[in-house]
């Protein structure tokens, strides 16, 4: 059969020219704070690195992420070597911002590379929908709002977890996996929480018997934790050789930030809030007791640390808790039935279960659910209907991120003209799955959906022209909520989903 | 190649019937885009899953969509002039006019402090200022306050400026596009998936991008009108086109570039097949009453306002200055009467659009004066020798498309014909700048939706044109820092048509390469060649101390030399399609070209 067009490479190179004409583009502090990586990196020695505290944007990322940052200030030393002091805080030269920025379109070829790997993977009637998905994932607006504007490298490490998640799908190649995963994780540990998914399907796929849970195979069980121990023994050996490891997990897992985010990923502690926030005009009336303090907090809206005026405070523990109880719901199914469908599927409940309980979620933290969800939303169509809800909702909050009216257009605009042709094209594309629809799904992602229109409008415009500058928090309330609905609306649907295919 | 071509005037109903029948008679030769396997260049790629089942009202919004946000990314880039005191560029231009029609009695518009980009462009040009600046001064007064806005840079306003652009662009150039496209596709029998394919390739013209959304102008508005106005001739609706040419005229005075082939075609379809007196008067009438209109509000205001007493040059005492033009008229004119501020107004608007005390050319330009310059210093000859020998030359080049449009008024040879008219304009007039070379680019770009629009050969030529074109702009660009985007959207473009320097398989063919391929791919490759070599130069030398213009000149030599071949082309192909050769020729060039 003939390839299927357009190609993987065709879209990078165009996603690549609009990319690079957003280089002047608003850039946010993360911008800076890789930079200020580079500069640790290539100018103090590796103890140092995670103590160095000249700039407030200290490393919190692991040792590989330092490394990589490390293999790329040396090429940036060719560029502009004053981006390079540790002390040159906020330094933002045209060759800083060119050389930055076009690390980051360079790195997602890797991206491009997994995504290839994925469409490849795909057989027969599937591969057309597969190299959809793969578009999808490749044009998607978070990544293009995250990565290329807002500046991260989400791109390349997501390259990475779909090549893992790719080469899960051999036999031959599940040790490989695991290894790379173990990489993955070393370099941005945000990803621990797909790991249970990861420790299940290997345990059961690679390290028992495919024919009985009782019998062990020594030898893989062997060579996973080799593989893996050496990869952590590269990864922070060095560190733990001078006992900095108590120093680089303080870094890496700041407990001490609040529930939710400056702004509020769209989970359940963004419901909560706003059942808070409605409750606080609310409880005199019915006799609620109202917290004083926690009142201020309310008008300043973009807190760290969010206090509850009416409803009970949320410790980092039961955050904890929840997640695990619902990562391992869909787990128990995945160690029975370890199959492939079964182990994405898997790898998205637990994003989703860590984004809306997680303790502290950063709203980009959104794409852990979508891009694992985009490989398997066009299996049929029910996978198809509960992935419609998360699409929109994961885009639109990404939206308050960018706040800058010359990046409106850009961001609205592309996140539309994304959404109209992949919800288009994945219609065409999902099979009618064997089993009945359920009850309503659908027109509740259709009303959905036609909410976020009144409601980016809003937003975007009415709130500033009705209230100008005051209660801020208010339109990124709204947007997290709506999202919060979105995304526990299309975990519900994906969870029925899950255990009934 | 569509058979002789029916009368050009035909009820409109019967029009699209013929369409229908073309397209049912042609599709076995035009649509080998959409039977070959493969596609054969990624701007097809890109389309591919749109054939067949796909209708154009899924397509449009996307692709519409696409256009803008590759616009408005590449206006997050610098404008000319951007803190380059004490002139700035056009970007302050354009808002300066928007400052003066908001702020200043409209019978001083053309006389307002001259020094500083005074009023230069037809009368729709204010009004359009007027218009955005009013919207402006809603958001912020200060962004157009008299005298105190000149230069400002606040970024909110350039966020504005670029959002003016983008929307006039949307509201007069992208609709008339569209429609051109599907009529035009529809005239000459291309299906609806390779008239999208064209009309992507319309929009992502890398030239038009440059100069109005990076560089800064309103270039778009006027050929919008002009498309709108070849739209009209093609649905046979020639009054209005006549409207739309002079609202494109009254917009910016470059639509002259086209005026002849207006002309040519209007005149042509109410001598051939038979002579139609009743129409010729209609178009006269309609030309004059639209112009009338667009004249009205300065007319009226200037009346206006000198009975309130304001004069339209407050900053002189002492008895009126003559006429800057036509200064016989003062003898038969009475300086006190009620008409004269009027007379006076429209003398000095005249004044203001052409400019005829300039010299030959003023910037580097890829002409054929610019170009002769670097052999003869031909600025030391007597002005007034020059511009005979301007007029002549543009006369000899201009005259043959358009009698072959008088003689053959047919619909299909409009984009042709407007080509090689302003080509030739481009090549020999007066006083050209070098931006005006999207006005013979926008026609040819126009080819690609016509007859074998997208075969290898037309797609080399348009593409030729065009990444030539960007080049001549070049030194422009890098003026005010714009490489960047240069690079990016004349490069993307290339990549999406199959062009060189990304790929050289338009040139080639499965099979035996003909001898007119090889002559195409030979020269085209030699200026390609050229083009890359420049840069490189251009980028690592400095030019020597003695010839400071060394790159420019060369920019501009190998530019003119290039755009005569696609003035050459234009009118082959003119005269190829519109059947004037003599038969013996055409049957050589038939085997040549298929």
């Amino acid at each position: 059969m003939g390839d299927i067009y357009p190609s993987l490479l065709q879209c990078a190179i165009v996603a690549a020219a609009f990319k690079v004409l957003l280089f002047p583009a608003y850039r946010s502090t993360d911008f800076e704070v890789h930079r200020n990586w580079l500069a640790i990196t290539h100018s103090l020695p590796l103890w140092e690195w995670y103590y160095e505290k000249t700039s407030e944007w200290t490393l919190d990322y692991p040792p590989f992420f330092a490394y990589f940052e490390w293999v790329l200030s040396h090429v940036a030393r060719l560029a502009d070597p004053a981006m390079l002091k540790v002390y040159n805080l906020e330094y933002d030269s045209w060759q800083t911002i060119y050389f930055q920025r076009l690390t980051v379109i360079i790195m997602e070829l890797l991206l491009v590379y997994a995504l290839q790997m994925f469409v490849d993977s795909a057989q027969g009637a599937s591969k057309r929908a597969a190299q959809a998905a793969a578009i999808s994932i490749l044009l998607s607006p978070g990544l293009l709002i995250i990565d290329h504007i807002h500046f991260q490298y989400n791109g390349c490490m997501y390259g990475i977890l779909i090549a893992s998640l790719v080469l899960a799908r051999q036999k031959s190649s599940l040790l490989l996996s695991g290894l790379v995963f173990a990489a993955l994780l070393c370099m941005k540990h945000i990803y621990l929480y797909l790991a249970p998914a990861y420790f299940v399907f290997l345990l059961r796929a690679y390290c028992l018997s495919p024919k009985s849970i009782f019998r062990i195979q020594f030898l893989n069980c062997l060579k996973l934790g080799g593989g893996i121990a050496a990869i952590l023994g590269t990864a922070f050996g060095p560190f733990a050789l001078k006992g900095q490891i108590p120093q680089i997990m303080s870094r890496l897992f700041p407990f001490s930030r609040g529930l939710c985010h400056a702004y509020w990923a769209p989970n359940v502690w963004a419901m909560y809030s706003f059942v808070d926030r409605v409750l606080i005009l609310v409880a005199p009336r019915i006799g609620l007791p109202v917290k004083e303090g926690a009142l201020q907090s309310v008008t300043r809206g973009l807190v760290g640390d969010t206090a509850f005026a009416v409803l009970p405070d949320i410790t980092p523990r039961m955050c904890f808790a929840l997640t695990l109880v619902f990562q391992a719901i869909p787990l128990l199914k995945l160690f029975f039935q370890p199959t492939w469908d079964n182990f994405i599927g898997t790898v998205t409940l637990c994003g989703f279960a860590s984004f809306l309980f997680g303790w502290h979620v950063h709203e980009k933290a959104v794409l852990l659910v979508i891009i694992p969800f985009s490989l398997i939303a066009l299996k049929d169509r029910r996978h198809l209907s509960a992935f419609r809800p998360l699409a929109v909702a994961g885009h639109v909050s990404l939206f308050p991120l960018l706040f800058t009216p010359a990046e409106f257009p850009i961001k609205t605009v592309y996140t539309v003209l994304w959404l109209i042709l992949f919800l288009m094209v994945f219609d065409r594309l999902a099979p009618a799955s064997s089993r009945a629809r359920f009850f309503l799904f659908d027109r509740f992602s259709t009303l959905y959906i036609t909410v976020s229109i009144p409601l980016i409008v809003y937003c975007s415009l009415m709130h500033g022209v009705v209230f100008g500058k005051s209660y801020e928090f208010l339109p990124l309330m709204f947007t997290s909520s709506y999202s919060a609905i979105g995304v526990v609306g299309s975990w519900v649907g994906f969870m029925v989903v899950y255990f009934t295919s | 190649m569509a058979g002789p071509s029916p009368s050009p005037h035909k009820p409109r109903r019967k029009a699209k019937q013929r369409a229908g029948n073309a397209t049912g008679s042609l599709s076995s030769a035009s649509s080998v885009e959409t039977s070959v396997r493969t596609p054969s260049f990624p701007l097809a790629a890109f389309l591919w899953p749109a054939r067949g089942s796909v209708s154009q009202w899924e397509l449009l919004p996307l692709i519409l969509m696409t256009a803008g946000l590759f616009r408005w990314a590449a206006g997050l880039w610098g404008y000319s002039g951007f803190e380059k005191p004490p002139m700035f560029g056009d970007y302050e231009a354009q808002r300066h006019w928007m400052e003066i029609t908001t702020q200043l009695p409209i019978s001083q518009w053309y006389f307002h402090d001259l020094q500083w980009w005074g009023l230069d462009y037809p009368p729709l040009t204010a009004y359009h200022s007027w218009l955005c600046g009013k919207v402006g001064s809603l958001i912020d007064p200060s962004w157009f306050a008299l005298f105190s806005s000149r230069g400002i840079h606040d970024p909110t306003l350039k966020i504005f400026m670029r959002a003016t652009v983008v929307v006039s662009e949307y509201l007069i150039y992208v609709p008339a596009v569209v429609v051109f496209v599907r009529r035009f596709s529809k005239l000459n029998g291309v299906a609806s998936w390779p008239a999208s394919v064209a009309l992507v390739a319309i929009l992502m013209q890398p030239a038009t991008i440059l100069i109005d959304h990076v560089h800064f102008q309103y270039n778009t508005v006027m050929l919008g009108f002009v498309v709108a106005s070849m739209s009209s001739m093609l649905a046979g609706r020639n009054l209005w086109s006549a409207v739309f040419f002079v609202a494109a005229l009254g917009f910016k005075q470059m639509a002259l570039y086209y005026a002849l082939s207006v002309f040519a075609y209007l005149l042509g379809s109410c001598v051939f097949p038979r002579i139609n007196i009743p129409r010729l008067v209609s178009i006269a009438a309609i030309t004059v009453a639209s112009f009338v209109i667009l004249l009205l509000p300065l007319v009226v205001g200037a009346l206006y306002d000198a009975r309130r007493g304001i004069d339209s040059r407050p900053d002189l005492d002492g008895p009126r200055p003559p006429l800057p033009l036509f200064q016989g008229l003062a003898e038969y004119l009475d300086t006190e009467a009620f008409y004269y501020p009027v007379v006076e107004q429209l003398v000095q608007m005249v004044h203001r659009v052409f400019p005829f005390a300039r010299g030959l050319f003023e910037d580097k330009v890829a002409n054929f004066w610019c170009a002769l310059n670097v052999v003869v210093k031909i600025k030391n000859y007597p002005p007034k020798l020059l511009q005979r020998g301007a007029l002549i030359a543009t006369l000899a080049s201009i005259l043959p498309p358009n009698l072959v449009l008088f003689l053959r008024p047919r619909k299909t040879l409009l984009p042709l014909a407007f080509a090689t008219t302003a080509w030739g304009f481009f090549l020999f007039s007066y006083q050209v700048h070098e931006k005006s070379v999207l006005l013979p680019l926008m026609p040819m770009t126009l080819l690609l939706a016509g007859n074998q629009g997208l075969s290898k050969n037309t797609r080399a030529w348009v593409g030729f044109a065009n990444i030539l074109g960007c080049w001549t702009m070049f030194p422009l660009l890098q003026r005010v820092d714009l490489v960047v985007p240069y690079t990016v959207l004349t490069l993307l473009w290339a990549y999406l048509l199959g062009l060189p320097p990304t790929s050289i398989s338009a040139y080639t063919q499965d099979g035996s390469r003909s001898l007119s391929q090889w002559a195409t791919l030979f020269v085209h490759g030699a200026f390609y060649l050229a083009m890359a070599l420049w840069h490189v130069l251009a980028m690592s030398l400095a030019p020597p101390p003695d010839k400071p213009d060394l790159w420019v000149v060369a920019n501009v030599g190998v530019g003119a030399a290039g755009f005569s071949l696609c003035y050459l082309w234009c009118l082959w192909r003119l005269m190829l399609e519109g059947e004037t050769l003599p038969a013996s020729w055409v049957g050589r060039a038939k085997t040549k070209t298929q």
